[in-house]
């Protein structure tokens, strides 16, 4: 990963908010306690902070490898988040519906239900991309809202819906719930604090699994080398043998089955239902974030969520600990995209005064510029 | 104003009548450490000058009057209410309290594992994922009988409308909601009904925007409904229902306030239904630095001064001052009730 | 159905279509921009970030200079100081665009809170008075033929003003010299290159001027439709004008329909006190109809050729 993107985002951050006179030193100290557990001055529990850091890192692993799988084929999918929905909303209708399923059974079937959703979530933009060419953003986009108001519509008055007048769906059955790693105990004191307050939830394996399957997928798999070579030049791979069709459409089902994968954890592993809050969840966006950040290796890509998960959790601690809007995590995010999208570590070492040569430079971008040109423009020949 | 004075005063009254209720005289002398009390916010933001701020009016209210070091976290979103009733609990706060419906579940589990941390919540009880209040006797709920103060702001649209005193006097008004929720459709529920006790033949328009914080977004609905005739729009949107205000400014047409007496947010309105959610939280922590915090649930309604109305940018005719008394009196002496739920 | 009966009398009024007419501009504003900006080769999905950093400074302006035409100056200007991070980072340090664009609506997104919170504290961001906003003008006499009167000559501002700036677009793009070099830019840069066309002032200009509309944009939504800045107001509406654009395939008027048709689905929502369908399946309509004109008629969106790739002089 690269660090030196981390540095220099921290670096501007704190001049932003020296420039706007609060001090940079109290906030990276809040961002410190809640995301690491380090330093905490307020009475905060460092085991609960970083129980949080990895609850929230959790659909971050799993969404990212559904975003950096596509990009490896020169797609953008930006339609995680929609199809994180589908497989959230899926999970929750399967939990309810077969609620009184033993766990062996009902919990496979909320997992695979929720991939299920996420898949055809993404296949339709894959079929209509690969077949008539719709560009793959703006269908994705489209999915996006409609998964939106699909959730409205099921928990606000829908079949889905607790009851009248509440917002939010019945809760799952016992059986689909994925078990917490620590004791959901109330006496049972770990750390200072009840069990049950430490919400780190098997989901984590699940995610760790995801991301080892996308590697072995990517590298290890014959349509792992297909998904490159159609990244790198479909006119190339197409003179190679590989179905550029067939693989873009599968390609966008896997991801499609990750994101739905991701959402169906989230349900089973934290919030056992559906409420509104999903309607403006951005998990499936700070995906994207996650998957350049960890530049499109599994590795990287947990990391990457680790952090993002720290600066979530970092955010509220820092909020109410020295005062600064929880939004600082935003600007620092964006700084550190923008620091890899440009190279300016590259830039700023480069301008050295004694001419030493530069480290190895972050690796190369998976090819995704050329998404909007190659694959928009010349959709794939029938093979 | 008499009227605003005369309020506060009921306040401060309904407070120490609370008080003494709960659990005998407060004896003792001043407390000697500093309580630390925490408040957590909804979704919608302490700038949505109603629900929120008064909470945080309550609390700032509290800081002056008791030796309290007082706390808010807002929440971002609903991933956000376990993690801030949570660090709060963990620091060991005196009290912490919940602002909103929506956190229900997120106060019936924390206070689960914190039995030793005095909880309050505002508009709900702390609950299971069914919505099952769990009884929790470190939770204390802080109920609003939201339909009293709705019924009031209707019994004053009806009358407007019946007597021809409203902009068009088609007799069809309106309500934009946030979302179908109980203490959203309280209010409603109680404005419908005594608009229609006051005039019968009245439509009342009901719509929802599906958000408490943006004002763009309660705009359209209310032009909507102002469109089809409406010409006393109604907000209970929070935040988001300023909008509504605006688009009744901007149109020439009424507008009634919520939560606060939003007077001031708009030319446009007339009245605001009155929810004292800052005498609420003040009495929770009130309770708690008298050492008389109790679990359970406390109701707030037009009867202990907890609801109420305040007439804002309007010259009220003698005639509808006297029936809005009227209806008080009735309200409070429970021979009319307003419903609970919307009636048809 | 009386619910679909309903929808079908709404469809005949006025009113539907004077709200929908609105919102279509707010996305048009930064459809058009986008175009600018893509037919030149620089890939902008920034669009919602610039919006709403429009609108943030929109609201703060106002508020303290208590006059819109200064505050929408100041909101297009930030605009456009957004467009030139996006600028910069994309064409002199050749980044991925879509990255720098999605770095750009993350960045934008947590300012403006940050500073919100800065300045206002954790209280109110305040609220511009009645008189301070973008104001709504009937043009006399138009405004009183039936129908269109109402849907056309009664709107705001900014509404004439983007209707204008359509035409002005179109005409710029097809029919001037400059529109010209714009598109060679960005369709063969290297060949423009050697035509002795500046591809670089080309660009930059080009992108600022996506930073301009959606400035404009975010000033006509915060204070002219609105009256206060909300953290993420534009909520997503920089995205759907993205989808406008390309199911516009990269022209003006093209975009214009599409906003139209968005713009549609968020009037009939509006609208659903006096509307007896669930307001959440008709949320998805415009969507869903998008999809389904994607599939089947409006063919093959191809951008144009140097898109998204950053350009390299002597590189081919």
């Amino acid at each position: 990963m690269p660090f030196g993107s981390v540095v220099f985002a921290f670096a501007v951050g704190a001049l932003i908010v020296g420039a706007t006179g609060a001090n940079p030193f109290s906030a990276y100290a809040g961002l410190l306690c809640g995301g690491l557990g380090i330093g905490c001055t307020q009475g905060e529990n460092p085991a609960l902070e970083i129980s949080n850091t990895i609850v929230f890192a959790i659909p971050l692993i799993t969404a990212g490898v559904a975003v950096a799988l596509p990009f490896r084929a020169g797609l953008f999918n930006i339609g995680a988040e929609g199809q994180l929905l589908a497989g959230s909303i899926a999970c929750t209708a399967i939990g309810i519906k077969f609620n009184t399923l033993p766990a062996p059974i009902l919990l496979p079937m909320v997992l695979v239900g929720g991939m299920a959703a996420g898949a055809l979530w993404a296949g339709i933009p894959g079929v209509l991309k690969a077949t008539v060419g719709a560009h793959e953003v703006v269908t994705t986009i489209m999915l996006n809202y409609i998964a939106q108001w699909l959730l409205r519509f099921l928990i606000i008055g829908g079949p889905l819906q607790l009851g009248p007048g509440t917002s939010k769906s019945l809760p799952i059955g016992e059986g689909a719930r994925l078990a917490t790693l620590l004791p959901a105990d109330n006496s049972l004191i770990i750390f200072g604090l009840p069990a049950s307050v430490y919400r780190v939830h098997t989901g984590l394996l699940i995610a760790l699994a995801a991301a080892a399957l996308f590697a072995f997928l990517l590298w290890r798999t014959s349509f792992g080398y297909e998904i490159r070579a159609v990244g790198q030049s479909q006119k190339a791979a197409r003179y190679a043998g590989v179905s550029v069709r067939r693989t873009i459409i599968l390609t966008m089902v896997i991801a499609g089955a990750f994101s739905g994968l991701a959402g169906a954890v989230q349900i089973a592993g934290v919030d056992h239902n559906l409420t509104d809050k999903y309607f403006s969840d951005t998990t499936g966006f700070d995906a994207i974030a996650v998957a350049l950040l960890g530049l499109g290796s599994a590795v990287g890509i947990v990391l990457a969520a680790v952090l993002f998960g720290a600066l979530h959790a970092g955010g509220a601690i820092m909020q109410s600990d020295a005062g600064i809007s929880s939004n600082l995590v935003l600007v620092l995010q964006a700084l550190i995209l923008f620091s890899i999208a440009a190279n300016f570590v590259g830039a700023i070492r480069r301008g050295l005064p004694f001419g030493r040569a530069p480290a190895a430079l972050p690796p190369e971008l998976p090819p995704a510029a050329g998404l909007m040109t190659e694959a928009a423009a010349a959709p794939p020949e029938p093979t | 104003m008499a009227h605003k004075h005369f309020r506060f005063l009921g306040v401060v009254a309904a407070a120490m009548v609370l008080t003494m209720a709960c659990g005998g005289t407060s004896g003792g002398g001043t407390p000697t450490k500093t309580y630390k009390i925490g408040l957590v916010t909804d979704i919608g933001g302490l700038n949505d000058k109603s629900f929120n701020h008064l909470a945080d009016i309550g609390l700032e209210k509290a800081k002056t009057d008791f030796k309290i070091q007082g706390d808010v976290k807002e929440s971002k979103s609903g991933d956000d209410y376990v993690p801030n009733l949570t660090d709060f609990a963990t620091k060991k706060y005196d009290l912490v309290i919940g602002v909103g419906f929506l956190m229900q579940e997120a106060v019936g589990t924390v206070s689960g594992q914190f039995p030793d941390i005095h909880f309050a919540i505002i508009d709900g009880a702390g609950t299971d994922a069914k919505g099952v209040d769990l009884k929790h006797p470190n939770v204390q709920s802080l109920y609003f009988k939201e339909q009293d103060a709705g019924a009031m702001v209707g019994v004053m649209a009806g009358w407007l409308e019946k007597n021809g005193k409203a902009k068009k006097n088609q007799h069809i008004i309106g309500a934009v909601g946030g979302i179908s929720i109980p203490p959203v459709d309280h209010y409603i529920a109680g404005y419908k009904w005594a608009a229609k006790m006051e005039d019968p033949s009245i439509q009342v328009k009901i719509g929802y925007s599906n958000n408490f914080t943006d004002p763009a977004k309660c705009k359209g609905v209310a032009k909507s409904q102002i469109d089809a005739g409406a010409d006393i729009v109604f907000q209970v949107a929070g935040g988001c229902g300023l909008g509504v205000l605006q688009q009744a400014g901007q149109s020439g047409v009424y507008s009634i306030g919520v939560d606060a007496d939003q007077k001031d947010a708009d030319p446009s309105v007339i009245a605001s239904a009155l929810k004292k959610v800052d005498v609420a939280t003040y009495t929770a922590i009130k309770n708690v630095v008298n050492n008389q915090f109790q679990g359970g649930a406390l109701t707030f309604s037009i009867a202990n001064e907890g609801a109420g109305y305040s007439i804002d940018n309007l010259d009220v005719p003698a005639e509808l001052k006297a029936e809005l008394d009227k209806v008080l009196g009735q309200i409070k002496s429970g021979a009319l009730t307003p419903p609970a739920d919307i009636p048809a | 159905m009386s619910g679909l009966e309903d929808i079908f009398h709404l469809l005949f009024t006025a009113n539907l279509w004077q709200a929908t007419l609105a919102a279509a501009v707010l996305l048009l504003l930064p459809a058009l921009g986008g175009t600018i900006s893509e037919r030149s080769g620089v890939v902008n999905i920034a669009m919602e970030g610039m919006m709403l950093t429009g609108a943030f400074f929109a609201v703060v302006a106002d508020l303290a200079f208590h006059n819109a035409w200064l505050a929408t100056g100041v909101a297009v200007l930030a605009g456009a100081l957004m467009a030139t991070i996006h600028a910069v980072v994309s064409i002199q340090f050749r980044a991925d665009q879509i990255v720098s664009g999605i770095a750009i609506n993350i960045f934008a997104a947590g300012l403006t809170v940050f500073l919100a919170n800065r300045i206002y504290g954790l209280q109110d961001v305040g609220h511009v008075g009645p008189t301070e906003g973008l104001p709504y003008i009937d043009i006399p006499g138009l405004d009183h033929i039936p129908f269109f009167g109402k849907v056309l000559f009664q709107q705001n501002v900014v509404v004439y003003m983007a209707l204008v700036l359509l035409v002005l677009v179109h005409v710029v793009l097809f029919r001037t010299r400059l529109g010209l070099r714009i598109r060679a830019v960005g369709e063969h840069p290297q060949a423009a290159d050697t035509a002795g066309i500046n591809v670089y002032r080309i660009r930059y200009s080009a992108v600022i001027t996506s930073g301009l509309l959606s400035g404009l944009a975010g000033a006509f939504l915060a204070i002219g439709i609105s009256n206060t800045f909300v953290p993420n107001m534009t909520d997503g509406r920089g995205y759907i004008a993205l989808a406008a654009m390309i199911f516009g395939k990269w022209t003006p008027f093209g975009a214009f329909i599409a906003c139209l048709i968005f713009g549609l689905g968020q009037a009939i929502y509006d609208n659903n006190s006096i509307i007896h369908v669930s307001p959440y399946l008709l949320s998805t309509l415009p969507y869903i109809l998008t999809l389904v004109v994607l599939a089947g008629l409006v063919g093959r969106a191809t951008p144009p050729a140097a898109d998204g790739l950053p350009y390299v002089p002597g590189s081919e």
